[in-house]
């Protein structure tokens, strides 16, 4: 794992949560292709961790998830400044459309390029969630990769369990059925 | 309204929510029904705002707070909004260092996986909301595929999406 500046840092955490349409959960998707796919900077299981301990932090899972990916590589500097960097910009940006937010609802461009960012939006939610299980399909656990992912997916659609609780179900079943070489 | 006061009621929806509008009802009860600083129309614009824009849904907070009190009360929902993040650090100690434990790790894996559905649950109602027509589903595919495919800068994916999304606009 390669270690970034802080001035590198700050720039991906100013650039892709300030880019992406749909909310934190896309951001969070479009960041794992950067940070763990591209740049190499965190390992999945890294980024696993801190995206599952930003669902149990208060407030915006996003800026904790931010705070956590920044501080495993830069400590509580790093963590600070990819904070700010990933909302300071985007908290402008809603300041100025609240003041004209009627304006932009009536312009049918406007709509329409906002319509091309939330499909691609989906886009990169399905590839976060691909890169993420791929790993454990690769290493020929593709049964426990489907029933963890899956069934997440079924109870959280399916039965409408709150996140934090399938998490935490997730790391009993994590715990109790372990990969050969973990026993 | 006090700034200080703004700030520590803002701080009390974020600080008891666990995702982006979860906080709205009790931004609600304190700012329209208790104090009546802000109206429900306001309320909702706060929330369009914070949905039209980039970045998480949580912005909505900081127009909440430019509709009490202008650019100082932006400022307190923006300190609100940010203040909660910094516990997960904690969190991330304590954790980290148990997390070469086979136990530990296993159960992180099991954590990681089950990311891969909390994404896949969220990108549902996301696509059923915004894959409306043969354009959109066009986009999703194709930013899929060159996300999956290449290597190529999120960046360039989402100016190509604004671009096609425009383009598709014109044309219908």
């Amino acid at each position: 794992m390669s270690r970034p500046s802080l001035r590198e840092l700050a720039a991906l955490f100013a650039r892709i949560p300030n880019l992406t349409f749909g909310g934190g959960d896309p951001t969070m998707a479009a960041l794992q292709r950067e940070l763990v796919a591209r740049r190499g900077w965190l390992a999945p299981e890294q980024y696993g961790l801190a995206f599952g301990l930003a669902r149990l932090t208060p407030g915006t899972n996003l800026l904790a998830f931010c705070a956590a990916a920044a501080w495993l590589l830069r400590g509580a500097l790093g963590a600070v400044l990819a904070v700010l960097a990933a909302s300071a910009p985007a908290a402008i940006v809603v300041v100025a459309l609240s003041y004209g937010y009627q304006a932009l609802k009536g312009n049918a461009l406007a709509m329409s390029v906002i319509a091309g960012l939330l499909a691609s939006a989906v886009g990169m939610m399905a590839t976060a969630a691909w890169r993420l299980v791929r790993p454990h399909v690769r290493r020929g656990e593709g049964l426990r990769a489907l029933v963890l992912a899956g069934g997440s997916v079924a109870l959280l659609r399916g039965v409408a369990m709150p996140p934090v609780a399938v998490l935490a179900l997730a790391a009993v079943a994590g715990f109790f059925w372990r990969r050969s070489e973990e026993e | 309204m006090n700034l200080l006061l703004l700030y520590l009621l803002l701080l009390k929806a974020t600080a008891t929510s666990f995702s982006g509008l979860t906080s709205l009802p009790v931004v609600r009860n304190d700012l329209v029904v208790r104090y009546q600083v802000l109206t429900d129309r306001q309320l909702n614009a706060a929330v369009v705002a914070g949905q039209t824009g980039p970045g998480p849904y949580g912005l909505y907070v900081v127009s909440v707070g430019y509709f009490v009190a202008g650019v100082p009360g932006a400022f307190c929902g923006y300190l609100a909004m940010i203040t909660p993040a910094f516990l997960i650090i904690p969190m991330l100690r304590y954790l980290g260092a148990r997390a070469r434990h086979p136990g530990a790790r296993s159960a992180i894996q099991g954590v990681t996986l089950a990311a891969a559905g909390l994404i896949v649950a969220s990108a549902i109602p996301l696509a059923q909301d915004a894959l409306t027509g043969a354009a959109a589903v066009a986009i999703a595919i194709a930013s899929f595929l060159v996300l999956i495919a290449t290597r190529l800068d999120t960046l360039w994916v989402i100016a190509g999406s604004a671009v096609a999304g425009l383009v598709a606009g014109f044309l219908a």
